[in-house]
């Protein structure tokens, strides 16, 4: 009720007046027109309202009307679609400024056999549904285009009245509505809080000591920018930005299906992402090279490398498959996979049907897909065709090989005593196999595939023709772009393109605030939700694209924004107004990810491999989780040395068996693409950070750290470790219970030998020279508790 | 109607606190961090009031059943050697298969022109009913008049893990929500110390379709399906460290309690408070399920009723364990039980010696539980539910000239029976042609099963649903083709 309008959920935003005044409509009908000056008098107490189209009236058609009055021809009833006006006047189902007279309204509002939606929907429109569709029509029944079908402009600033706070031009946006609505930007976030929440959202990793005293100290008036320019420019911040990626891309170490076989030779293209982030690699060009880098002249290695973001799609040799029957879904997926990452478009519904809400057909669904119908790959269990990627050692080696042997065919005739030699050599040639990385290749002109609408999705119920194209109702093809994947490329990346830009934007913003401007991140169509702030971002889309697609430049606007400086306190009266925080008048706390928690409890040990890139690693996990993985490898090789303690990133990814403590923080299987995780809070969540041994691990390794560098004193060690884990300056109220804790436990330790070893000891190791077993069982629960805080698990 | 949405917005915390219509959003802080909720973490641990997303709801309609147990049979048993009787078949044994019955079809190992291949199980009628049972399940023909037998189900996917996903998640592609996901989504869970949703898994292997099969897909994960195992940790992660005693961790857990309140009180974020509730829940998790996963409790008796053996992965153990759950209010136990995929390529998937052995695991502790959850008064509220995820060919395949016996993969029609849960007691349900072969009354899709399940459960499979991608997501798929049989039903 007192709740501020938010403006994604259109009919609730409604307050009562506004009912009331709705209600209040047909009754003026009733009496004609009001004279002028009636009509000023009520407008003077009563501004009229003007029904918004998309905001109020589509979503009640959409969810009522549609699925038999829409875009699907073939559930089309009657003939009749209510998805546009022309047909609906022309049949006087509308009769623009006159309610009454259109059978829509008379339909609606029909006794029961009679009335829409047919009872059998189980649906039935409220009295304020009905309404608002009264007063829409009297209002001439305009329809107006879906918002994020038309390019974005850059909008001017709106005029705010407390510009001091403003920073750049995306407070201005954020500052309008807060006014609007009567509230007020919280204050700026301490230095503390501030530096914790930048790091981890440009690196995904908490500060050092070290780098919270030099912020802390540094008083020059670009503190800040100077820190951001320093995350933007470290090598962590391509891995903190490719594991968003990695969702996206469902990028895997396994095929998928049945027996789930390992795909140990795709890591390269994970690589290649983190490079791409950190070389600052433009999106558009990003882009490109993903989805068709094998189609640009001469590509180098590294172009070829990124075409395997449509290799991460699953394959199926379970027995009895037909081949024919995956390769065709794994061809779904990518057309399906390219619409919903780069448009936030949910093609997959017009297989089978034309889309019911969003303007794309069956028929124009498969001339996409035919687009990516020409690929040589086939569903094999060998991944061909593959890019041998040798390691510097082998290429060096194989280059020596092939002189020695060439020297040796040369005198082999001469000296036959260096046969063997030389047999010897050639077989150590053979058995060099560098890895194999599945990348896009076209099929040579004379095997291209026709492609067909496919009835009902099936593969093997072919229908009509069709040759490749993009949906009519968005921008064309440029000119002079190739009818091929890389032709989809320059089609995403035109500027006429209405989505990627800003499907691009929104999913920075939602990666930093939690939430996307369009919180509904995989649907930007007529059914997803309705941005918060369409002015915003549209600005920051076309500044995207002003700047050349330059993705570090974008992050580098939102961290430095005074929104994104705020503190995140929660007052009642903001809780009561806008407990979602859409407004932004806090800033949102969040729990960090899956891979961020190990992360982060790997970083305050000490433990943490800065090691990037490379074969994916096998932390300890549970013994015999693989033994039940359906045949194909039955065993997990535990990582030993710093393998055991890099990134999550890194950690080895089979889509039957994921990695069970990343499962548990909201981690998807991969095993398709994953727009948005849906965070969630659970006490199988406590489970992992309090129990797993690899966290277990983590805390014995922060005991020590503690006792190594905390200092003399019990309270200085307690300060030292609040200080290390919260990035804060510790209170007394934190100190003190952690404290009695150490005291008690460190008592019963002292008796209990055997479980003081168990605990200090098991699974990192024997204690270092000096340190004392009690004393670091203690310590190690400490840091257990240390690590599970929610300071430490949320960032704030 | 507004059911989805209310669900939806249940889900994350911050929600929550919103939308619940308890007016908490209204509610000053210092109420919200009232006494009740400051008051935890000493021990007594309650957890904070209506934050648990998994905590009961009420269903759309009067609800038959509080609980389903699911057999899962995976790899698609033979059910013309333990159902579906077919004399005819029987007759013509071995002869090659008329080509009417090969004429446009597809099959996943077959070759060339097949022979039949008549049961060489012997079957009598059974019960009351007079329902028709193989030699190979003596204890099932026992509780024949306890069950529903379904003879015409039906299914569109013939190889296991498309076929798994489809009869479990609705769809045969991976990301969706399975059949456990959305009844706990639904209806929450009645005791709060266990999971909603409990995945047990014997025959040595995952199923085909993996974990995918109990995911959440575009749920929220709070309602994944989680796995208790029998040996080792009942639940992964739920022992504390070595080294670590109850109450030291009960310390800490006050000790972090503390912090926690502390730092709610400087932020007022309603997540920190969910957050105390939620490491409290755990705390008591590990208390109950090491207690409810204890089968060794169980007198003799009963476990030599289950054919239990405490210790051991088993199908059986999982039976009695899966009655253990349900009586503490476990709201979807899903049990897989793998090595049906009787193809006779080879002794250990063939008609004459696997198949036998995998009845023999199967038939005693399926039926001890029916009549073990009848003698407790349970049976009336749990529907219990056996079956592969598809049929098998009348004829043998003989893959590769195997000379084992077996049957390929069929996707037109297999058998499945349900108990409880207001489901008819001694009734046979459809009925295929004379081999077998096809459905030639009352069919039952996959889709049917799951819209009839949820309807046992109180709940509108058409009106159950979740917005995803811009459209609302059902189990039983998008468009409405679903039947509730209701014929089922007593």
């Amino acid at each position: 009720m007192g709740h501020i309008p938010i403006t994604d959920h259109p009919v609730q935003k409604y307050g009562r007046w506004r009912a009331v005044l709705l209600m209040l409509a047909p009754l003026i009908l009733a009496y004609g027109l009001p004279a002028a000056g009636a009509g000023k008098v009520l407008k003077a107490k009563h501004p009229v309202v003007r029904v918004d189209f998309a905001r109020e009236v589509r979503p009640i058609l959409a969810n009522n009307c549609f699925a038999c009055h829409g875009r699907d021809e073939k559930k089309r009833q009657a003939g009749l679609r209510l998805d546009v006006r022309a047909g609906a006047v022309a049949r006087r189902v509308l009769v623009p400024g006159k309610p009454e007279a259109s059978l829509l309204i008379q339909r609606v509002t029909a006794g029961s056999a009679f009335r829409m939606p047919p009872a059998v929907t189980g649906k039935k429109l409220t009295p304020t549904e009905i309404t608002i569709l009264r007063q829409w029509i009297q209002q001439g029944a305009v329809y107006k285009p879906h918002w994020a079908f038309i390019a974005p402009h850059r909008p001017s600033l709106p005029k705010v009245k407390q510009a001091k706070w403003v920073q750049n031009p995306i407070d201005a946006f954020i500052l309008a509505r807060l006014e609007k609505e009567g509230l007020t930007p919280a204050p700026p976030a301490d230095r503390y809080t501030l530096l914790r929440r930048v790091s981890l959202d440009l690196i995904g990793l908490p500060p050092t000591p070290q780098e919270v005293d030099a912020f802390i100290q540094d008083t020059s008036p670009n503190a800040y920018e100077k820190v951001v320019d320093r995350l933007l420019a470290s090598p962590h911040y391509g891995e903190k930005w490719a594991r968003m990626w990695m969702d996206l891309a469902r990028y895997a170490d396994s095929a998928g299906y049945g027996s789930d076989p390992l795909r140990p030779n795709l890591w390269p293209y994970r690589d290649w992402v983190i490079n791409a982030f950190n070389r600052n690699l433009p999106y558009d060009r990003f882009t490109i090279e993903q989805i068709a880098g094998d189609l640009l002249p001469n590509p180098t290695q590294e172009q070829l490398i990124a075409t395997a973001f449509h290799r991460n799609t699953m394959t199926n040799t379970e027995g009895g498959t037909d081949p024919e029957e995956f390769r065709v879904a794994a061809v779904k997926d990518r057309a399906i996979t390219t619409a919903q990452v780069w448009m936030g478009i949910t093609m997959g519904c017009a297989q089978c049907h034309s889309h019911k809400y969003d303007p794309i057909s069956q028929k124009e669904f498969y001339r996409f897909f035919a687009y990516f119908n020409q690929t040589e790959d086939a569903n094999r269990a060998d991944e061909q065709p593959t890019l041998s990627l040798p390691t510097e050692e082998q290429t060096k080696r194989i280059a020596a090989l092939k002189s020695e042997i060439a020297a040796l065919e040369a005198n082999v005739a001469a000296m036959p005593g260096r046969k063997a030699e030389l047999e010897a050599k050639q077989k150590e040639l053979a058995s060099i196999q560098p890895l194999a990385v599945p990348i896009m290749r076209e099929l040579p002109p004379d095997k291209r595939r026709k492609t067909f609408v496919l009835t009902l999705a099936n593969f093997l119920q072919p229908g009509e023709e069709v040759q490749p194209g993009t949906p009519a109702a968005f921008n064309p093809l440029p000119p002079g772009a190739p009818q091929n994947r890389l032709g989809v490329a320059l089609w995403l990346v035109s500027r006429q393109n209405p989505l990627t830009a800003r499907v691009a934007v929104n999913r920075f913003w939602a990666q930093i605030f939690g939430t996307g401007i369009v919180e509904t991140e995989e649907d930007f169509g007529q059914q997803g939700a309705l941005p918060t702030h369409q002015e915003l971002l549209d600005w920051l889309a076309v500044e995207f694209m002003d700047s050349k697609w330059d993705m570090k430049a974008l992050l580098k606007k939102i961290v430095m924004s005074a929104t994104y400086r705020q503190s995140a306190r929660v007052t009642p009266l903001l809780l009561a107004k806008d407990p979602r925080d859409r407004l932004l008048a806090r800033f949102p706390r969040r729990r960090l990810d899956a891979e961020m928690v190990r992360d982060q409890a790997l970083a305050l040990s000490g433990l943490l491999s800065q090691k990037i890139g490379g074969p994916s690693v096998f932390p300890p996990q549970p013994e015999g989780l693989w033994q039940a993985a359906f045949n194909g490898e039955r065993t997990w090789p535990t990582s030993t040395g710093e393998d055991r303690y890099r990134r999550g990133l890194y950690t080895f990814w089979r889509r039957t068996v994921p990695y069970p403590s990343m499962a548990t923080f909201d981690a998807p299987s991969r095993e398709v693409c994953t727009v948005r995780r849906i965070p969630t809070n659970t006490p199988l969540q406590a489970l992992v950070t309090l129990n797993d041994p690899a966290y277990v691990e983590m805390a014995q390794a922060l005991g020590r750290r503690i006792a190594r560098e905390g200092g003399a004193s019990l309270t200085e060690r307690v300060r030292f470790a609040l200080r290390l884990v919260t990035a804060h300056p510790p209170q007394p109220e934190q100190i003190q219970p952690l404290v009695s804790l150490y005291e008690q436990e460190l008592a019963y330790y002292r008796t209990h030998a055997e479980d003081a070893k168990k605990l200090a000891t098991d699974p990192l190791g024997p204690l270092p020279q000096g340190m004392d077993m009690a004393e670091q069982a203690a310590w190690t629960v400490v840091a257990n508790v240390l690590l599970n805080l929610d300071g430490v698990l949320t960032k704030g | 109607m507004d059911f989805e949405m209310e669900r939806a917005r249940a889900i994350t915390r911050r929600t929550f606190f919103g939308k619940t219509g308890l007016g908490l959003g209204a509610i000053a802080l210092s109420a919200l961090l009232g006494p009740e909720v400051l008051a935890q973490g000493t021990g007594k641990g309650k957890a904070g009031v209506g934050v648990n997303p998994l905590a009961p709801k009420k269903p759309h309609h009067p609800a038959r059943a509080r609980s389903i147990i699911y057999l899962d049979m995976s790899g698609a048993p033979p059910t013309l050697d333990m159902f579906d009787y077919k004399p005819k078949l029987v007759e013509m044994n071995m002869q090659p298969c008329p080509e009417s019955l090969r004429k446009g079809e597809r099959f996943a190992f077959i070759k060339g022109v097949p022979n039949m291949l008549g049961t060489p199980f012997k079957f009598k009628q059974y019960g009351q009913s007079g329902t028709w049972v193989s030699e190979m399940l003596p204890h099932t023909a026992s509780i024949v008049d306890d069950i529903t037998l379904i003879r015409s189900m039906n299914t569109d996917q013939f190889n296991h893990a498309p076929a798994e996903m489809f009869l479990y998640t609705g769809s045969a592609n991976a990301g969706y929500a399975s059949m456990g996901s959305w009844v706990t989504y639904g209806l929450g869970s009645e005791n709060q110390n266990l999971p909603g949703f409990v995945v047990l898994i014997s025959g040595g292997t995952d199923p085909t379709g993996g974990k995918s099969l109990w995911s959440s897909g575009f749920l929220p994960s709070v309602y994944q399906g989680v796995q208790c195992r029998s040996a080792g940790e009942p639940i992964l992660y739920l022992n504390d460290p070595n080294g670590m005693s109850r109450e030291t961790r009960r310390h800490s857990l006050d000790a972090l309690t503390r912090l926690n309140q502390w730092e709610a009180k400087q932020l007022g974020d309603p997540e920190t408070v969910t957050r105390i509730a939620q490491y409290e829940l755990a705390y008591r998790m590990q208390i109950a399920v090491p207690q409810v996963m204890d089968i060794s409790q169980e007198p003799k008796h009963i476990l030599e009723m289950y054919g239990a053996q405490p210790g051991q992965p088993t199908f059986a153990n999982n039976c009695l364990l899966a009655r253990r759950l349900v009586e503490k209010g476990v709201r979807f136990v899903q049990l897989y039980d793998w090595g049906w995929d009787i193809h006779g390529t080879g002794p250990g998937d063939d008609l004459m010696t696997a198949f036998p052995k995998k009845c023999k695991e199967m038939d005693q502790p399926a039926a001890a539980l029916i009549k073990d959850l009848k003698q407790r008064g349970l049976l009336e509220q749990t529907l219990v539910i056996w079956g592969g995820e598809f049929g098998r060919t009348p004829m043998n395949e003989a893959r590769g000239g195997s000379k084992f016996l077996g049957r390929d993969h069929h996707p037109h029609c297999f058998c499945l029976w349900m108990a409880g849960g207001g489901i008819k007691p001694g009734f046979v349900y459809g009925e295929t042609d004379e081999f077998g072969y096809q459905i030639v009354k009352d069919k039952v899709t996959i889709r049917d099963l799951q819209a009839t399940i949820l309807y046992a459960m109180g709940l509108d499979p058409y009106h159950l649903s979740y917005r995803y991608q811009g459209l609302d997501q059902r189990l039983i798929g998008p468009a409405g083709e679903a039947v509730i049989q209701k014929a089922l039903f007593a």
